[in-house]
């Protein structure tokens, strides 16, 4: 077998490859520059996040459950949570599924921001994720999402020789990352390799690949697929070879965080990562479901955090939570909820403050009513943008929006 | 190209839209004719063109073939869904059973929508409709709505259909007809507009996306057109109507112009703007022509063409794809083939059926990142480079592999076992390439066969050194494993960047 060239630079002086920028007198203008231009050392200590989306709309407040107001017991009586509630004060208590991240909360490395919301709330899944992804509101539309902005405005637009801007796992693009220009974004499988291994037409296209081609799009198609045939081979390397420090649960959010471990564990240069744990929509029988996903989602975090802990990883990272919408306050005639507004979400890592932030949402509402807001999610992106990205929210986020003190 | 050869802006402007000269009408221009009007370009296509002129071809082209008929199944959701809803939500008390009477609409729904999309790939492919589709394309990409927010599929079809005999309309009739069609009425909230609370996102989006471009207008005439369209409703999910009492009857100031105006009205004072002369012509440049756009005498010159002929869409079509701009030596292979585009191509290149696994098919347009009526947003795919990342790439590169893989009958699942029966009974099996068709080619040369792969599949011109690696790969076609390597390097030809342009 070939030793399989790693980055673009081996990639281009491969077999025949210095032979091609040599003779052909002809090149793309970016094989030439990158070929000669001396390779930026690898900034070691970034800062990276990672959002984790629960998909459906988690209901909100059977995760951080205010179990000292009756009226959550009157509004939930089916559903409401009495026994093995994790107090986190006298007023809240997490889900007795969320153990592990009651540990993580209790050391400090877990920030709960309650009651999170914006204006005008939508109660559709796929406005109100496009409202999430964008950094919008109930009224307004942004065409980019909030990170494909952020990398606008901090990222070159042309691919070069560096690790993708944006990871994301499964073949879709999430809308947090559409931006104006085009940027290096990488789709990640949680299972399996994904790189072809050594097959004979995989060769042929290698070849094929590193024909001249020409100005123009030609030569932004052949940049872009030998960035691509590159970064899934550095990949696949860096996940063959890591030894997670963890264990983590053998779910596909479990699997896909031990990837981009991985990944942050090799260095990469890549700055955000997006992962979706599905299946929150819990309309009917919401109480094993609810449970189920609530424990897979705090067995993994936690996973994670104490992989990058053993690593020495964990001061780059941080890991945030994000649901379109919490559920209905009052439960449904199904043991289940319909969807709803605002909800808690958490960031974890080891720089974060901790606690619990922002107001607790008021549960006088009637049977059809939802919860108002009290923290706008775009103060957490903008601290996140501003704290912890080095970027400027005001610019990316069109305005300037409180700070929420969690880092 | 030679650096002789002007760049498109080197035009005279009067020059630029003028009919390319008979005598340039050879076989690269027309290969780029049908590449960018439709999906590809057979040999056997490219001798059809060059009997007649360019005019023959675009006339041939755009004119209708054969109807897109909305199947039996929509047709009997649509008549039953307003009784079913109403069964539902008036008579069902059972919370469980209204759920799942509610599911089984949405799902059943759900099916005829993948049906939809199936078809239209089916039509789309056969090569008399592919023009007209991809002008279809070109208006549902100005038109834009989304699946999951409008969700019937009836609608969805009735909107595309406007689309489809909008091509012989005049742009702003179209503009009038696509605001009374309930997809767009509830995709841009046109229902939840009234005299009292009015919703502007029908009025901003006419102007910014489908008339005037963004600063081409206040926000006070939002504003002010949002009251002029107040009272457009859809009854029973399917049918519009007028309700005239939430019409605001008020005085509006509109442009500057003040009336008692409604929303048809507001649509033609539109179209005495200046803006509204240029900004379709710049999205069709963009769609059709180049990711770069002309220098703007040239976009000011036809608008001011577009006008004089009532906004008559045929005109922009009759008058950008013969002109000496749209065969400026500059526009040939520089433009990234949409994914529909790529798959579609394939198809016609190779002479394949549509792939008769709906979920695998559109999984794989999804992947490739234009799913069928979901684009990510209301400004609809961007097109150009934009379709090009790492993801998209490994998802070309796997339909690719697909189509070269035999299907395996006993890994079907069952519904795709079914599928497939109803394909081969419709006379429909050439799905993927196989080996006894790679094997018609060995008898040529390593030479000649991959001169015969370029001219065939590729936009001209191409580097030498393409065209020698894919001799080399192609080896001796005499030899043992020749199919192999001739599969082998197909499949590269199709992933390389060359293919992905036209």
């Amino acid at each position: 077998m070939n030793q399989l060239p790693l980055t673009r630079r081996e990639f281009i002086r491969g077999a025949g490859g210095l032979g091609f920028l040599a003779f052909s007198g002809f090149a793309p203008s970016f094989l030439t520059q990158s070929a000669l231009a001396q390779s930026p050392a690898p900034e070691r200590d970034r800062s990276i996040l990672v959002l984790i989306q629960l998909a459906g709309g988690n209901d909100g407040l059977n995760t951080v459950v205010p179990f000292a107001d009756d009226r959550y017991y009157n509004l939930r009586p089916t559903l409401g949570i009495k026994k093995g509630l994790l107090n986190i004060n006298d007023q809240l208590g997490l889900h007795p599924a969320c153990q592990e991240l009651y540990q993580l909360f209790d050391q400090g490395e877990l920030s709960v921001i309650q009651n999170v919301g914006y204006p005008n709330p939508n109660r559709s899944h796929f406005r109100s994720t496009e409202i999430w992804e964008t950094g919008s509101d109930g009224d307004t539309y942004n065409h980019s999402g909030w990170l494909g902005r952020y990398f606008d405005n901090t990222c070159s637009g042309k691919p070069d020789e560096k690790d993708p801007d944006g990871v994301h796992i499964g073949d879709i693009i999430p809308q947090t990352y559409l931006s104006d220009q085009p940027h290096s974004i990488f789709g990640m499988k949680e299972r399996g390799r994904f790189d072809r291994g050594d097959d004979s037409s995989d060769q042929a296209y290698e070849r094929l690949l590193k024909s001249d081609h020409n100005e123009g799009s030609a030569s932004y198609l052949q940049h872009t697929m030998m960035n691509t045939l590159v970064t899934e081979r550095r990949v696949e390397k860096h996940i063959a070879n890591y030894k997670p420090k963890a264990e983590y649960p053998g779910s596909t959010l479990g699997n896909s965080l031990r990837r981009i471990a991985a990944l942050i564990h090799a260095n990469m240069e890549t700055r955000v990562y997006f992962v979706s744990q599905g299946g929150y929509d819990t309309h009917a029988n919401q109480i094993e479901r609810h449970a189920e996903l609530l424990g897979d989602l705090s067995q993994s975090m936690r996973a994670f955090q104490n992989d990058l802990k053993a690593h020495h990883k964990d001061d780059q990272v941080l890991t945030m939570t994000f649901s379109e919408f919490g559920r209905r306050p009052a439960e449904n005639g199904s043991s289940g909820t319909d969807h709803g507004t605002a909800a808690p979400l958490f960031v974890m890592g080891s720089k974060v403050n901790g606690g619990i932030l922002g107001n607790a949402p008021d549960l006088g509402v009637g049977p059809k009513e939802d919860l108002a807001y009290s923290t706008d999610f775009r103060g957490i992106y903008s601290s996140i943008l501003d704290k912890w990205l080095d970027a400027d929210s005001a610019k990316i986020l069109g305005e300037k929006f409180d700070h929420v003190p969690f880092i | 190209m030679t650096t002789n050869t002007p760049t498109p802006d080197s035009f005279p402007v009067d020059e630029a839209w003028k009919p390319l000269p008979r005598t340039h009408w050879s076989e690269e221009e027309a290969a780029h004719f049908l590449r960018r009007t439709g999906f590809s370009a057979t040999p056997d296509a490219v001798k059809k063109v060059l009997r007649g002129s360019i005019q023959d071809a675009i006339d041939d082209s755009f004119s209708a073939k054969s109807e897109f008929k909305k199947s039996e199944n929509i047709l009997k959701f649509e008549a039953e869904s307003q009784q079913r809803r109403r069964k539902i939500y008036r008579e069902t008390k059972d919370p469980n059973e209204k759920r799942r009477l509610q599911r089984e609409l949405r799902r059943e729904d759900g099916e005829n929508f993948n049906a939809f999309a199936m078809q239209w790939f089916d039509f789309a492919r056969q090569p008399e409709n592919s023009v007209r589709e991809k002008f279809v394309l070109f208006l549902e990409d100005v038109f834009v709505v989304e699946r999951p927010t409008v969700k019937e599929t009836p609608v969805l079809f009735d909107l595309q259909q406007i689309l489809r005999q909008g091509i012989e309309l005049k742009y702003p009739d179209l503009c009038k007809q696509v605001s009374r069609e309930p997809a767009m009425v509830r995709y841009l909230n046109l229902n939840e507009n009234t005299a009292k609370k009015p919703n502007e996102n029908f009025a901003r989006e006419l102007f910014e996306l489908f008339t005037l471009g963004e600063g081409n207008y206040s926000e006070d005439d939002i504003k002010e057109a949002a009251r002029a369209f107040t009272g457009y409703r859809v009854k029973n999910r399917h049918d519009f109507y007028r309700e005239e009492r939430q019409f605001d009857k008020g005085r509006k100031t509109i442009f500057g112009e003040t009336g008692n105006w409604d929303g048809d009205d507001v649509i033609d004072i539109t179209f005495k703007q200046p803006a509204a002369r240029t900004y379709l012509i710049r999205e069709f440049i963009k769609f059709y022509v180049s990711d770069t756009p002309p220098h703007e005498a040239f976009i000011e010159a036809l608008g001011e063409q577009w006008a004089a002929h009532n906004f008559e869409l045929r005109y922009l079509v009759d008058t950008i794809f013969q002109s000496r701009y749209f065969f400026h030596p500059a526009h040939r292979g520089n433009c990234v083939k949409s994914p529909i585009q790529f798959y579609l191509g394939l198809c016609q290149d190779l002479n394949l059926d549509i792939v008769p696994f709906e979920s695998r098919l559109l999984r794989s347009m999804r992947a490739m990142g234009q799913s069928f009526y979901d684009p990510p947003n209301v400004r609809g795919w961007l097109y150009g480079q934009h379709w090009i990342n790492s993801t998209t790439i490994s998802a070309r590169r796997q339909l690719v592999d697909y189509i070269f893989t035999p299907i395996n009958e006993k890994r079907l699942n069952g519904n795709e076992k079914r599928a497939l029966k109803k394909a081969n009974a419709a006379g429909r099996g050439n799905f993927v390439v196989t080996d006894e068709r790679l094997q018609q080619v060995l008898g040529k040369s390593p030479e000649d066969l991959a001169k015969h792969f370029t001219t065939y599949f590729i936009t001209a011109p191409l580097r030498e050194n393409y065209l020698g690696i894919l001799k080399s790969l192609l080896g001796d076609t005499k030899q043992s494993q020749s199919t192999d390597r001739v599969r082998d390097a197909l499949i590269a030809l199709f992933q390389s960047p060359a293919y992905n342009l036209c």
